[in-house]
């Protein structure tokens, strides 16, 4: 499975992860990622809103002509968005086994403040067993 | 179906849409608003990841899908369909070579690029209804 990158987002918009696997979309600053986190929020938020036939979850895949965004949207508010190829088809299993490691890892660290950046050396090598190891 | 135009200064054209009615609680010049910056902001998001400059084509919400084509000369064309329909792409190309440059392009009496009035005339509709209708997916 090939994932070019994990976007972790928090329930006010702001970017509390970020990671790149493998090489394939553009190198942007951090500050780059955190402006397109807040973008990425909004949008979903408005995609809910322009549904023809009643309430609508907001935008589940985007996609572009090579790669395809997958985004899961917790009960808490939280969203994981993983950018992958377009052929991939287990985005949305994997996105729910990095739900799993982030309940295991960050969400039961009595350490981790909520909604803040996730700075867990648990949470990092449990994705990166999962995802194949890459750089921030 | 929605016709968005653009001139190079980024202004926006009331669009048409197909026969039908919603009922949800947003007036059409709102949402048209609110798709062209959907729109808008998810170009700018995609071109900005992604390394060799690419378009963003469409999107999949749990109850609906939204596919955009965009013409060279900077009109968007829109399309809303069931989530579980592949890309519809081809049919906006479609529409837009066949209806939209038959009956707007080359009607003198449409002024394609005006800020307060949009693009709406019978046979287009006609035909867009017609085509659309025939499409297999079509249910």
């Amino acid at each position: 499975m090939v994932v070019f990158g994990l976007w972790v987002i928090n329930k006010a918009g702001g970017l509390v992860y970020q990671r790149n696997f493998t090489d394939g979309l553009a190198q942007l600053t951090s500050n780059e990622y955190l402006v397109l986190a807040g973008t990425l929020h909004g949008i979903h938020a408005i995609t809910s809103r322009l549904s023809p036939t009643g309430p609508s979850s907001g935008a589940q895949v985007i996609e572009g002509e090579t790669f395809k965004l997958t985004i899961l949207l917790t009960v808490t508010g939280t969203k994981f968005v993983l950018s992958t190829p377009l052929a991939e088809t287990a985005a949305e299993s994997i996105l729910q086994r990095v739900y799993e490691i982030y309940s295991d890892t960050v969400m039961k660290n009595p350490f981790h403040t909520p909604e803040m950046p996730i700075r867990s050396e648990g949470f990092d090598s449990r994705i990166v067993g999962l995802l194949g190891s890459g750089q921030s | 179906v929605i016709a968005v135009g653009e001139d190079p200064s980024a202004s926006t054209v009331p669009p048409t849409t197909s026969a039908g009615s919603r009922t949800n609680t947003l007036t059409f010049d709102e949402e048209a608003k609110l798709v062209y910056g959907v729109i808008l902001s998810l170009r700018n998001m995609i071109k900005k990841l992604s390394r060799r400059d690419e378009q963003f084509t469409s999107y999949r919400t749990s109850t609906y899908r939204l596919h955009l084509y965009e013409t060279l000369s900077g009109y968007k064309f829109v399309m809303l369909s069931d989530p579980s329909t592949d890309g519809l792409r081809f049919v906006l190309r479609q529409i837009y070579s066949g209806p939209f440059v038959d009956y707007v392009a080359r009607n003198p009496l449409v002024s394609m690029d005006s800020r307060e009035q949009g693009i709406d005339n019978e046979y287009f509709r006609a035909s867009v209804d017609r085509m659309i209708r025939g499409l297999s997916v079509f249910a």
